[in-house]
């Protein structure tokens, strides 16, 4: 042991080798005392999804010893509260009761398996009414909570992923089209694509497996060119032609999609046909996009010029989207706090404050809501917080499912409390 | 005086863990003053042993209250109750009372299991009382409510029960202890400071491996040498143990294996499959590192732990796995439950007992009434009649077969549940009671009905996919036609009258190590729990991450993302490899590079354990492996 706090006391912190280091800790860092990162006592010091970063608070949480990114300074305007931007949506809760008011809630897989979505369903439903979970997709390789969903091509059942040829606006480049016909959920079922196999016909059976799941009729938005009948909670496809997506709800209330794409910037939208999200858009009466991005952006990008450059185009997004539905309001919701390992500990990638912080400035300046995850949860640190007591998975990035109940929650409750102010 | 307080109080949030600095700092600092109580001039031999004994205890105490806080009253309660009963036991054998021997036994062994069972198993028993009747009944805390009458009120919550470190562990010990004072095959320990020493040696409190007194109790007696070789082998334990532990167990958890398990659906088939093998690396590396370390540090203080894993990944057949894995273990649950079940001698009261509670409780859990009782009425009624009346009749052999496997399962499900309160592990356990009778049964087939059962298997299993499609059936198609394979190539070459030779033998002794690695590491998609407190929830996520696991593996295969997958976590299938390549070396390699490694000059050893630690450090500090997605 002597010999090795010789070493700690000669060795240097790093030795580069190439593109690796070689890492030794000093002796001041084995005597100290282990000390969490996490800057709250519990859960219920909740930070406020709109109050901006301070220019002054401590969003460093660089490694000691490391060379921490300059990260600019980011004006902190005066909106106090973004939800003024959700009017529109506001008002049109009061023809739910008439017809059908849509939410489309995009993002990527922090919302997988109907995560968060499912919460604002819940309690936008309670109030407004509304059944059903909405669109879900032909082939849905990613199951949810809400509802069990089988395959069968000719009467055999198939894993989704063996299922009818797939096109992913946000998928790898084989997987994308050149059309830009993606529809509605940035992703597509093509039935028969190739006919080589033969003419397919393909059974949906979609089983809602908790009561909010429960709903009374069903849409199909696909193809002309595709023919479908339904029984029950069974819906038979045949036919050549793509299909955008399933939809199980009621005649009125509130209809919240779960659209998760996997691993996505948010920067895709642009690569959807406009006239299919116009036409979704104003003939399904959406009065609200949620947009849930930002996550993906940070573990590989540790540039602030980077995290600037991938806003711009998120507000490229926001833009378009704007465009394709005019009299929907728009609400971002930004990435929560996200860990990384250095040196053994876990810490706050660095570019997460400043990535909400862009963000939010961005979605204040293009007139839409800003719902800041990593500010509510408490800034940096929280989410280590959040794992050790199992609302965080092990990798430091994703909820689990209980956290991410309690972030729908607290998202769905924000929005309310908006209409009552 | 923070300072101190932090050195010497109990925090929940910072045990003395062996990965730790502190905890080096800690042993140092007992090592130091272990040297100086046996180098000590003052004293005799036997005093100096007695010094030893007692500083060691109160080292061990210190110890476990830094670990588990005032759980060390539980631990104290035990080692009082075990010492006094195993000591009565012994005056009622030597004044000829076998009944009140046989009482004082029953009711020692009551105590010991009952405490383990409120601590470990209360959330698991209620939740099971009320799912099979209705109940609503709720965990209530004893121990916290009498401590509130001693404390300030509320000081403890009565509402959850903490489950206290290392208490599967010391139990076992104790039980062990006093059924060998009851058996006659050790004399009580006179002194209950002595026994209280072993019960609670610190290095294998925590995590085994489980010593029993007969081995450990006369090692207090010897006298105390550590020479210049068992110093080196020692330090060789350590090492060995640190680097499996950090850079197979928790470098290959964190990077990889934990965000699969947490949540599967985010991979692809073949990465779910690679962290399923992974994770067999994992905890075997996890804990058999652990135990490596307690061995090395027993060691350097004189005492010997017995060998707790062997290559288990070598076995060619399950059983064998369990004569290899936890050792400790599988020695206790032979010696203190497979035996008195009958072993391969007989069945009694105690084997239809256990069989039919497993059978009525899984029954009711799955709701599955009749499709689980009939069948298992019918058996047993088999088992019966052919017990009673046609065993006679039967070779020794044969009868010797059906006891054996039927103890041996409830051994395996038994002991499924000492790993953990919830029902994935009583699956685990079944399971591999299952695989070992299963191969006990191929083994002792003639090469045609291996043959024709084979193809009957993977026919039935291919016409399952053909008609269901679903993932589950899949890969057990996949499963069986390697099987299917491998077998045929076999029956050909024995058809052939083909000779073994070295070749021949190792080709087979490489299939059926890699069967077996295969076999277990199936089970290991029931073996990971997420939470000791709550079983329903427990029980949830092992069963929706283990159907998940199965459904990726056998629906969401891509080959295109394997190579990417290689190339983006090419440090993870490194240290997989290389973890899998070492496990898989020679013995003899292993003891020559052990004895080398102790034969080393003190200068040369000072440096290689620099660089071994300057090593393991770089694991502990290495970047995390961003998320990467390649399945869409």
């Amino acid at each position: 042991m002597a010999c090795l706090a010789a070493l700690c006391m000669v060795l240097p912190r790093r030795i580069a080798m190439g593109d690796q280091e070689l890492r030794w800790p000093t002796l001041a860092e084995v005597l100290e005392t282990e000390e969490t990162i996490a800057s709250q006592d519990s859960l219920e010091n909740l930070g406020s999804p709109e109050t901006p970063e301070s220019p002054d608070s401590p969003v460093s949480t660089a490694p000691k010893d490391t060379v921490a990114p300059v990260i600019p300074k980011v004006s902190v305007d005066s909106v106090t509260d973004s939800r003024m931007f959700l009017a529109a949506f506001y008002a049109s809760l009061a023809e739910s009761s008439e017809r059908v008011v849509r939410v489309v809630h995009y993002g990527d897989s922090q919302i997988e398996e109907d995560r968060m979505s499912q919460q604002i369903r819940e309690k936008l439903q309670a109030l407004y009414g509304g059944k059903g979970v909405g669109l879900v997709p032909l082939a849905q390789t990613i199951p949810t909570r809400s509802v069990r969903q089988e395959l069968r091509m000719n009467g055999r059942f198939t894993a989704p992923a063996q299922g009818p040829r797939r096109y992913l606006v946000y998928g790898p480049k084989h997987d994308q089209r050149t059309d830009g016909l993606y529809g509605v959920m940035g992703q597509v079922a093509v039935m028969n694509d190739s006919l080589v196999k033969g003419s397919e016909e393909i059974t949906a059976i979609v089983t809602p497996l908790i009561p909010t799941a429960r709903y009374s009729h069903w849409r199909v938005f696909a193809d002309t060119s595709v023919h479908y009948t339904f029984a029950g909670d069974t819906v038979q496809l045949s036919g050549r032609g793509a299909v955008y997506g399933l939809s199980q709800q009621s005649e009125t209330g509130v209809i919240v999609d779960n659209i998760p794409m996997r691993g996505c910037l948010g920067l895709v939208f642009e690569k959807i046909d406009s006239a299919q999200l116009s036409t979704f858009y104003r003939r399904e009466n959406v009065k609200l996009i949620i947009m849930q991005y930002g996550g993906n952006a940070i573990p590989f990008n540790e540039k602030p010029t980077t995290i600037s450059a991938i806003v711009k185009g998120l507000r490229e997004q926001v833009r378009y989207l704007q465009a394709c539905a005019p009299e929907a309001s728009i609400l971002f919701i930004g990435p929560s706090d996200m860990l990384t390992q250095e040196e053994g500990e876990w810490i706050t990638y660095p570019m997460v404050p400043y990535m909400d912080q862009l963000l939010r400035k961005m979605a204040l300046e293009e007139n839409i809501a800003y719902f800041s995850l990593y500010r509510w949860m408490g800034g940096a640190g929280s989410m280590l917080k959040w794992q050790e007591i199992g609302l965080a998975g092990s990798d430091g990035v994703h909820f689990t499912r209980a956290g991410a109940r309690k972030a729908g929650n607290a998202v769905a409750d924000w929005m309310l409390e908006g209409i009552e102010n | 005086m923070d300072f101190l307080r932090h050195i010497l109080a109990f925090n929940s949030e910072s045990p003395l863990l062996f990965t730790q600095f502190y905890f080096w700092a800690f042993f140092a600092l007992v090592f130091s003053l272990f040297a100086l109580i046996m180098n000590g001039r003052s004293a005799d031999g036997k005093s100096r042993l007695h010094l030893r004994n007692v500083y060691l205890l109160f080292v061990s105490w210190f110890f476990y209250y830094k670990t588990s806080g005032l759980f060390l009253l539980i631990l104290a309660f035990v080692t009082l109750s075990d010492w006094i009963i195993a000591s009565r036991i012994k005056a009622a054998i030597s004044h000829h009372k076998p009944q009140i021997a046989k009482a004082l036994l029953a009711l020692s062994v009551t105590i010991d299991l009952g405490l383990l069972a409120y601590f470990k198993y209360a959330y698991f028993f209620t939740n099971m009382v009320n799912d099979l009747f209705g109940t609503g009944f709720q965990v209530f805390d004893i121990f916290a409510y009498i401590g509130n009458g001693f404390a300030e009120a509320g000081r403890f919550s009565v509402d959850t029960i903490v489950l206290p470190v290392g208490i599967s562990f010391y139990i076992f010990q104790v039980i062990s202890y006093t059924a060998d004072v009851y058996r006659g095959r050790i004399q009580p320990v006179k002194n209950i400071l002595d026994f209280g020493f072993y019960v609670s040696f610190f290095p294998q409190l925590v995590a085994g491996p489980i010593v029993r007194a007969e081995e450990f109790i006369p090692q207090l007696y010897k006298p105390y040498r550590l020479s210049r070789r068992v110093f080196g082998v020692a330090v060789f334990w350590i090492l060995n143990g640190l680097a499996k532990k950090i850079i197979m167990s928790d470098y290959l958890a964190v990077n990889l294996i934990d965000r699969v398990f947490d949540n599967p659906l985010l991979f692809s088939g073949f990465e779910n499959l690679f962290a399923l093998f992974a994770y067999s690396l994992q905890v075997y590396a996890d804990f058999s590192g652990y135990t490596d370390i307690a061995i090395g540090i027993a060691m350097l203080m004189g005492f010997y732990l017995p060998m707790n894993f062997n290559s288990p990944y070598k076995s060619q057949s399950p059983q064998e796995f369990w004569r290899r894995w936890h050792m400790s273990l599988g020695r206790w649950l032979k010696t203190y439950l497979y035996i008195p079940l009958g072993g391969n001698r007989e069945i009694g009261f105690g084997t239809y007992f256990w069989l039919s509670l497993i059978a009525f409780v899984s029954a009711a859990l799955t709701d599955w009434w009749w499709q689980i009782l009939v069948p298992f009425g019918v058996f047993m009624a088999g088992v019966f009649v052919w017990n009673k009346w046609i065993s006679q009749k039967a070779s020794i052999e044969r009868r010797k077969l059906l006891y054996a496997n039927l103890n041996s399962f409830i051994t395996q499900v038994l002991g499924g549940l000492w790993h953990g309160a919830s029902w994935n592990f009583i699956i685990w356990g079944g399971i591999n009671g299952i695989g070992m009778i299963v191969e006990k049964i191929w083994r002792g087939m003639n090469w045609h009905v291996r043959m024709v059962c084979i193809s009957l298997l993977c026919g039935g299993l291919w016409l399952a996919v053909y008609y269901t499609n679903l993932p589950t059936w899949r890969l057990f198609a996949v499963w069986a036609s390697i099987i299917w394979v491998g077998t045929t190539v076999r029956y050909v070459y024995h058809l052939c009258k083909g000779s073994d030779n070295r070749i021949t033998n190792g080709l087979s002794t490489a299939w059926a190590v890699i069967q077996t690695f295969t076999f277990i590491t199936f089970t290991r998609l029931f073996f990971r729990s997420s939470s000791n407190l709550d079983p329903a929830t427990a029980n949830e996520v092992a069963w929706a991450t283990a159907k998940n696991m199965v459904n990726q593996i056998g629906g969401a295969w891509s080959n295109a993302i394997i190579p990417d997958f290689l190339w983006e976590y090419r440090w993870v299938v490194a240290m997989f490899v290389a973890g899998m390549v070492i496990h898989w070396l020679p013995t003899n390699w292993k003891r020559r590079y052990r004895l080398a490694f102790s034969a080393m000059p003190l200068w040369l050893m000072v440096i290689a354990v620099c660089i071994a630690i300057v090593v393991i450090y770089q694991f502990v500090t290495a970047d995390m492996q961003p998320f990467i997605y390649f399945q869409f």
